[in-house]
């Protein structure tokens, strides 16, 4: 009788030894959990906080980059207009020519009721693949310079309206250009020497360059008084809520 | 095959974080851009897109390094699994609705002429790895993991309840 109450005794005990190492053994998996996520949050964290310090440091390179006033490119709208959109692009971007279609009209009525100054910056952001950026900007240099602003910017225009694609970019030649110039309202004798000759190529590495080195990565880049304007899932949403903005 | 799996599982845990340490890597630097290859897909409002692009990223490293490391295994692997689901599901989307972008996979992004050719082998790529986190996520224990340092009984644990036991 005493043995066998000595021996229940006994393994009481261990049964209570046994939950209390298997309580012990459960703490310390939870905490190592715990501490693994607490580790893995904190490295999304610090990289998340990275990414954004990183973001918030090019933007603001790019909107110092911006404010300053450039030689490369053509606006439209008065200097004191209460808004001031720049909107750098290149010829080729199929997005330009998207948002080109979806904002120029209203653009256009806007800066001509002195709502807003609309600046486009073209450069040359894919002539990998194919020398038609190089051209057709060049083309737009040749032409701001033979016969203004204003055909330009109508030159300008028609480059989008007649955009190759980007399979293609050839296909769209220099007799092209010298034609949409023409159409625009420049003499053939002023631009075809300068289109076909590439004469304005310094024009366009510096464009691309300030391009560059204000931080420009993408076409189209639209700043809103001197802020990037990304509003808009879609093209169209952007040029409908930048329009929207500017009204 | 009962021996075969856990190392199976090594390999697959391996080579998915490796994929993942490199598509993370290559974004985390590149904010911007990782941001804008979110929004070529046109899913996601722009806000919501902005915040993807940053976080994605840093996500993709940890669940990465999880993976390599074995930490957490089995709760990484069901992450990756879900982030290659989403994954495809985003380029069969624009794929179906002739959307021609970049992937944005392993940083880049945005439009891209003739990318629609590359949209069945960037799902089969996907569909591999979610095939190998699964793998992972099934197999419990693989070789060469953090885990079972962290959480595999010790030895010495077991020869104090014995002891225990006897005392």
């Amino acid at each position: 009788m005493s043995s066998n109450s000595k021996a229940a005794a006994r393994a009481q005990k261990a049964a209570e030894l046994r939950a209390a190492q298997r309580k012990r053994e459960n703490r310390r998996r939870v905490l190592t959990i715990a501490a693994v996520v607490a580790a893995m949050v904190l490295i999304v964290g610090g990289a998340i906080g990275f990414s954004v310090w990183k973001q918030d440091k090019d933007e603001q390179k790019l909107e110092d980059a911006v404010s300053a006033a450039s030689q490369y490119g053509v606006a439209i709208g008065p200097e004191d207009a209460p808004h001031d959109v720049v909107i750098y692009e290149d010829f080729l971007c199929p997005y330009c020519g998207e948002l080109e279609r979806a904002s120029r009209d209203d653009l256009a009525r806007l800066a001509g009721e002195g709502k807003v100054r609309v600046e486009y910056r073209p450069f040359d952001l894919l002539s990998r693949l194919g020398d038609y950026p190089i051209r057709a900007t060049n083309a737009f240099a040749v032409v701001l310079e033979k016969s203004g602003p204003e055909v330009a910017k109508e030159f300008h225009d028609l480059l989008f309206e007649n955009q190759p694609s980007e399979d293609d970019p050839g296909s769209v030649t220099d007799d092209d250009l010298v034609a949409y110039a023409v159409e625009a309202g420049a003499v053939e004798a002023d631009v075809r020497p300068g289109i076909e000759g590439l004469s304005h190529r310094d024009w366009v590495t510096e464009a691309t360059d300030e391009a560059m080195a204000a931080g420009i990565q993408g076409t189209p880049t639209i700043l809103l008084d001197g802020e990037v304007f990304q509003d808009g899932r879609t093209v169209e949403d952007l040029a409908a809520n930048l329009v929207a903005a500017l009204e | 095959m009962k021996r075969a799996l856990p190392w199976a599982g090594l390999l697959a845990r391996v080579v998915t974080g490796a994929v993942w340490i490199v598509a993370g890597g290559l974004k985390i630097a590149e904010p911007d851009a990782s941001i804008a290859a979110v929004r070529a897909y046109e899913l996601l409002p722009s806000s919501l897109a902005q915040w993807v692009g940053l976080a994605l990223p840093a996500v993709e490293l940890v669940v990465g390094l999880a993976l390599v490391l074995g930490v957490l295994t089995r709760g990484a692997a069901v992450v990756s699994a879900l982030l290659f689901v989403a994954f495809i599901v985003a380029i069969a989307s624009v794929w179906a609705r002739g959307i021609e972008i970049d992937c944005g996979c392993f940083g880049g992004g945005g439009a891209k002429a003739g990318a629609a050719s590359e949209y069945p082998w960037e799902i089969a790529r996907d569909a591999a790895l979610l095939a190998a986190s699964l793998l992972v996520a099934a197999v419990r224990r693989t070789r060469l993991a953090v885990d079972s340092l962290l959480f595999d009984q010790r030895p010495e644990d077991r020869a104090t309840t014995t002891e225990g036991a006897v005392s």
